[in-house]
């Protein structure tokens, strides 16, 4: 065989090159556009991944009554009534320096340290000291070796009678190192409850004064508010009090159903948690229920084997740590998730670390110390938070929430998506309302009644209108259409009302006139004539608005609204968000319409006026008919549009997350959410993770709905081919 | 009464009906692209200043609204009085009854300024230095002829701050990331020879310091005593004025010549008092860089994956299902992109970026945060479904029969692709790329995560190596709009630059359709629908 000239081959390798190049290319530009999906799943699904917990190791070291943690997981210091303070590294095990001062031993009363560090110790001289442990870490100093223990010992108050145990402390005022503050102790004596309040630096004995209680109670447990100001007690017989100290006056009770063995508080110190002698684990808040405070139980837990022996609650957010003898969990308050589950080995004390990532457990017998790490990223989500009513703090019953931030560090965030979805519907349901009727009316009036060339300007001009930038309807929505609808909102509401009238009247006064008038400039123009009667429809409006409003609303329509539907009217409100977005998407709906109503055969048209019928009987009950999968493809791609707009919904509503239908107030959306929060949400954080999630959500969802009404459109298409 | 029952079955009433509907869409479309219009373009025009005796006083300003009686409250008009300065804000409502004659004095000014908004009132001084030069209409005329020069001195200031300034500032930094290294190797001649350079610079940055103090100083010689309608006096010195406006005393053409000086400056000067005045040159800048990065990255893109589509790819249900999963991208809601954008592309590729070869710049990001690039790329993946449709649809039209000839000649598919194919489907991958610049240059939610700033401290363009610098965040017309007119603390003040803006948005998109769709128009016709 003859070999090919050289610029031939040269011409086939790069033919090769080039199917080789675009095909590659092609693919990998629709995978990566697929992918995008994939990426936004990627970021999302973090959220719902299991937490994982890990043996860390165990330690020897003497039993203890109590430890406190280090925030770096490095140190441990474990505090016993007869060995004082001592600290040990993590995980070696090998102990560290610890100063000397502090009450005299062996402590005739230990409090076990909380998460903070705060402890309370009766030295065995009977004076009653506070400490505030903490490490002082030279600049960025990691090894331990290089820390110091400072305690901060308070108080030395010597004590007149020494209670049976101590439940309870709470510092109030001051708020400093400098002392100025007052120590109120709750403890537990033979006869039952007794408190004392006494200021820090006071040199004599403070006296304890007993809290009544009503014969048939016997306190098991207490612990002081967080103003120091009521004190909740639980009690053996399963009730939780919530009482004045000074007066014994109960302010609330609640039934908790078994012995209450333990109390402790969330961060924030505001949600009560409680633990049965059985292993019941419950949550109480304080709560205004129909003007009067109540006890509220608002959050349950799975039960545990054995008693609750204590709670620690992280610094870092609303997990907490509750064991009993043979059991150590790590449940969070809001979602009720249990994220660690560990077997003990006997009586002990449990810590946790101030971040909730590390968890010890010394053996009351042993003191063997035993360690797990926690690694639980997000655990104030859980499907049911992202979709169902939670109960959060201080509320009154579960609510849809969607608060992502607040101002303090415990803050409980609350990240429902429903009111979000809802604000989605609602936009995209004003804005239906507000497009559908006018495009689909319009397309119809388009193809089958108007002339060629009236057809040939308006659908340029509506496809002008589909490319206008939403940030310039947003602007006027908000800037310009709000204040409008303020002043004039009667006007406008009577407006569609006036011009109706009007067309109907209009309609049957064109048949009176001349018929060469009507044939010269009416056939296929009737909507150039119908533009005085737009304007007389303003005018009648505007005229008959201000009557109305004095006449059936008393002068003023927001007063009336108060008053009679017991609405507010915010300014930027779902109608300014109805009528921008319609805007916005009537375009859509009237191109592919139109398209529909257009492809219709002539034969069917053709044959229904032959039979007699009217135009608009053809195009009502023939074309419109059969168009009706177009149109409705044509609504489904503008509900899509209508979901993914932002910045209308931006510019153009309060972003309040409310959730109700009134027109009169506004709206936070999926996407108008999106743009406003995830600038400033922390990389790879619970928020950032939920804004991803309610992104992926808006693209399967417009996704779909592209899809189908694309698919119906093809089907359409084939279906004429045919006809 | 059956003849009217007859008349509403037969439905003669109802095309009128949806003949209003549609007229009503239509009007509304007008009436919209009309107000902006007259909004916009009648921001620059110098209206009257009219001066009222109100019971608290004169006040003098222009009229900027009224609102009729309503109810009990008596029909009240807006005056923008400026002199935010003295008065605390710029507009004043007064009740429309109980006014004296409005009256047009001859020697009330408007006076734009650096700061404060715009002075109304009078001139009643000029001094220099301390010394009063002259009084009453004779200052008002050595002011004019003064003004030119402390324009001149004051924009030469400015150009050696951005200029000189800017560019031994950005060696100076260059010098301490490349310290911070030197020192990280104990290299100590190194670290003698570079803090000698650094002197050096420091030397230069003082003595231009200098020189630029006794420019200011110049500047601030000359003072305008100034005087309010109500006997309130300010002194401002000439190098914060910008413009003077007797707008009562100009006649027609002076107005226009006023219009068109204000309607330049908006389009080539930069932004002052947090964008509600001056120009907005950077953000037409930056959305016209921003798209021409974008269109020299989405027309490969779009182009590859058509002809994929088209010539390579087997056709069979999978190719049909992927082309209507890339057409159902184009309804994804821009948001989920911008998302992307910020998730992929800022985030993990940029800080890849940034580890990589950024990394003595850190913790301050250089890639790791929006940029142009990572704004244009995430548009450009927002705007591949507009033009891989319309490349299919070009590519489809090109009639077999060329094709077929091309390939009898004996030339391989890539060679009847290149020679033949492409360029007769070139007008409609333009239309494409058209359509794809209009929605690029309107989309602005995207932006707002992956890119786009309020106030950009310089452009992506500029005369320092390496000149494209692509990691610089910019400022965007759309953006603009949204951050002006909602985010700004005198959004009432600022609303007519907001509307010009819209405008010059508005013309810009529209013109960019109606030539797409006109093109595409005289495609159709030229080549006859062989796949429409």
């Amino acid at each position: 065989m003859p070999s090919l000239p050289s610029h031939q081959t040269r011409a086939q390798r790069m033919d090769r090159f080039m199917a080789f190049t675009i095909s590659g290319g092609g693919i990998l530009i629709i995978g990566a556009v697929l992918a995008m999906l994939l990426f936004i799943l990627k970021e999302a699904l973090p959220l719902f991944a299991p937490a994982t917990v890990k043996r860390a190791g165990t330690v020897q070291a003497a039993p203890s009554g109590g430890a406190w943690l280090d925030e770096s997981g490095k140190a441990v210091v474990l505090a016993s009534r007869t060995g004082g303070l001592s600290a040990l590294r993590l995980p070696a095990g090998t102990a560290l320096p610890v100063p000397s001062e502090g009450p005299a031993l062996p402590w005739r009363a230990l409090l076990p340290p909380d998460t903070r560090g705060e402890t309370l110790v009766i030295g065995v001289d009977g004076r009653l000291s506070v400490a505030r442990l903490a490490w002082s870490k030279p600049a960025g100093e990691n090894d331990p070796a290089q820390w110091t223990l400072e305690p901060h010992w308070q108080g030395g108050i010597p004590l007149k009678a020494f209670p049976e145990a101590v439940l309870h402390f709470r510092l109030l005022g001051g708020g400093g190192l400098d002392g100025g503050q007052t120590l109120r102790v709750v403890a537990r004596f033979p006869e039952g409850l007794a408190w004392l309040e006494t200021p820090l630096d006071a040199t004599s004995a403070p006296a304890w004064t007993p809290i009544p209680l009503e014969a048939d109670l016997h306190p098991t447990a207490a612990a002081w508010s967080a103003d120091g100001q009521n004190l909740f007690v639980g009690t053996r017989e399963g009730r939780l009090l919530d009482l004045d100290p000074a007066s014994g006056a109960v302010n609330a009770s609640a039934t908790f159903g078994e012995t209450v063995e333990s109390i402790g508080f969330a961060l924030g110190q505001s949600s009560l948690l409680v633990g049965g002698a059985q292993g019941r684990i419950a949550a109480y808040q304080r709560v205004r229920v129909q003007e009067a405070f109540q006890l509220q139980a608002f959050h349950r837990f799975a039960s545990l084997p054995g008693p609750v022996l204590g709670f620690q609650a992280s610094l870092r957010d609303k997990r907490f740590l509750a064991w009993t003898p043979t059991q150590a969990v790590v449940d969070h308050l809001t979602t009720e998730r249990r994220l660690l589950s560990v077997a003990l080995d006997g009586r002990g004390h449990a810590a946790l670390a101030p971040k909730g990532d590390l968890i010890l457990q010394a053996g009351e017998a042993s003191g063997a110390l035993n360690l797990w790490s926690l690694d639980a990223p997000h655990p104030e989500v859980s499907f049911g938070l992202l979709w169902g009513k939670t109960h959060y703090e201080g509320y009154e019953k579960p609510e849809y929430v969607w608060q992502s931030t607040g101002g303090t560090d415990d803050f409980e965030s609350k990240f429902s998506l429903v009111p979000l979805v809802f604000g989605t519907l609602k936009g995209t349901l004003y804005a239906m309302l507000f497009a559908f009727p006018l495009a689909v009316l319009g397309a119809l009036y388009t193809s089958q009644f108007a002339s060629p060339r009236l057809r040939n300007t308006i659908k340029p001009t509506v496809e002008i209108m589909a490319a206008l930038p939403s940030v310039v309807l947003g602007f006027l929505a908000g800037l310009v259409m709000a204040p409008l609808l303020e002043r004039m909102a009667v006007e406008v509401l009577v407006f569609p009302f006036a011009v109706l009238l009007l067309a109907l009247v209009a309609a049957p006064l064109w048949g009176r006139l001349p018929l060469p008038f009507r044939n010269a400039f009416g056939t296929g123009r009737e909507v150039l004539w119908m533009v005085p009667v737009l304007l007389l429809g303003v005018g009648l409006a505007y005229l008959a608005g201000p009557l109305l409003e004095k006449t059936l609303m008393g002068g003023s329509y927001r007063t009336w609204l108060q008053s009679a539907l017991g609405v507010t009217y915010d300014q930027r409100n779902s109608l300014v968000v109805g009528f921008a977005m319609g805007f916005a998407v009537i375009p859509i709906i009237f191109t592919i319409s139109e398209d529909a109503l257009s492809s219709v055969p002539r034969s069917l048209t053709s044959a229904s006026l032959a039979c007699g019928a009217s135009p608009w009987q053809t195009a009502w009950r023939v074309v419109l008919p059969t168009a009706s999968p177009g149109i409705f493809s044509a609504t489904m791609v503008g509900l899509g549009r209508a979901i993914g707009e932002t910045m209308i919904v931006l510019m153009a509503t309060g972003n309040t997350p409310v959730m109700d239908w009134s027109p009169f107030n506004g709206m936070r959306t999926l996407s108008a959410n999106i743009a406003v929060e995830i600038p400033e949400a922390p990389l790879h954080g619970t928020l950032y993770r939920v804004l991803f999630l309610a992104a992926f959500l808006l693209f399967i969802f417009t996704f779909i709905l592209n899809t189908v009404a694309e698919l119906v459109r093809q089907r359409l298409r084939r279906r004429y081919e045919s006809v | 009464m059956s003849r009217l029952a007859d008349h509403f079955r037969r439905g003669g009433a109802f095309v009128w009906l949806s003949g209003t509907v549609l007229a009503f869409c239509l009007a509304m479309i007008l009436a919209l692209v009309g107000y902006i219009a007259a909004k916009g373009l009648g921001t620059f025009w110098p209206s009257p200043l009219v001066q009222v005796q109100t019971p608290d006083g004169p006040v003098l300003g222009e009229l900027t609204g009224h609102e009729p009686a309503h109810g009990e409250e008596p029909a009240k008009l807006q005056f923008r009085v400026g002199n935010r300065d003295l008065f605390g804000q710029d507009f004043r409502w007064v009740t429309a009854t109980g006014l004296g004659a409005p009256d047009r004095p001859k020697d009330a000014l408007l006076i734009e300024r650096l700061e404060y908004g715009p002075f109304i009132g009078r001139v009643a001084s000029l001094s220099r230095e301390g010394q009063p030069v002259a009084t009453g209409p004779a200052a008002l005329t050595e002011a004019l002829r003064q003004l030119p020069a402390t324009q001149r001195l004051r924009a030469s200031i400015r150009a050696t701050e951005k200029g000189q300034v800017g560019e031994l500032n950005r060696k100076l930094e260059a010098l301490r990331i490349s310290r911070k290294k030197v020192e990280a190797k104990g290299d100590a001649a190194g670290l003698a020879a570079l803090d000698a350079k650094v002197a050096n610079l420091q030397a230069d940055y003082d003595a231009l310091q200098t020189s630029l103090e006794a420019s200011r100083a110049a500047l601030g010689a000359w003072t305008l005593g100034l005087e309010t309608a109500d006997g309130q006096t300010k002194e401002l010195p000439l190098g914060s004025v910008v413009r003077v406006v007797p707008a009562n005393a100009l006649g027609r053409l002076d107005k226009a010549g006023v219009y068109l000086a204000r309607l330049w400056e908006f389009l080539a000067d930069d932004p002052r008092e947090s964008n509600t005045e001056g120009g907005i040159f950077p953000a037409i800048f930056g959305t016209v860089m921003m798209v021409l990065v974008m269109s020299v990255l989405v027309v490969p893109l779009g182009v590859i994956t058509a002809l994929y589509l088209r010539e390579y790819a087997r056709q069979g249900w999978a190719v049909r299902a992927v082309r209507v999963a890339v057409n159902n991208l184009a309804g994804v809601p821009s948001i989920v992109f911008g998302v992307f954008g910020l998730g992929f592309f800022v985030y993990s590729l940029g800080g890849t970026i940034d580890q990589l070869f950024f990394s003595d710049a850190l913790p301050t990001p250089t890639y790791g945060t929006g940029g142009i690039l990572w704004a244009s790329l995430t548009l450009s993946l927002l705007t591949v479904p507009v033009v891989v449709v319309a490349t299919e649809e070009a590519l489809g039209a090109v009639p077999r029969s060329q094709r077929e000839a091309s390939l009898a000649m004996g030339a391989t598919k890539w060679q009847t692709l290149w020679n033949v194919v492409l360029p007769s489907a070139t007008p409609g991958i333009l239309t494409g790329l058209i359509l794809a610049i209009a929605r690029g240059a309107g989309e602005v939610a995207p932006l707002m995560l992956t890119g786009v700033v309020k106030l950009a401290p310089s452009m992506p363009l500029d005369s320092t190596f390496p000149f494209f610098h692509l990691d610089r965040k910019f400022m965007h017309l759309g953006f603009h709009i949204y951050d002006v007119g909602f985010q700004s603390p005198n959004s009432e003040a600022a609303k007519p630059m907001v509307f010009m803006a819209s405008f010059l948005l508005l013309l810009v998109v529209v013109l960019l359709n109606l030539f797409a769709l006109n093109l595409r128009r005289k495609l159709r016709e030229r080549l006859g629908g062989s796949t429409f």
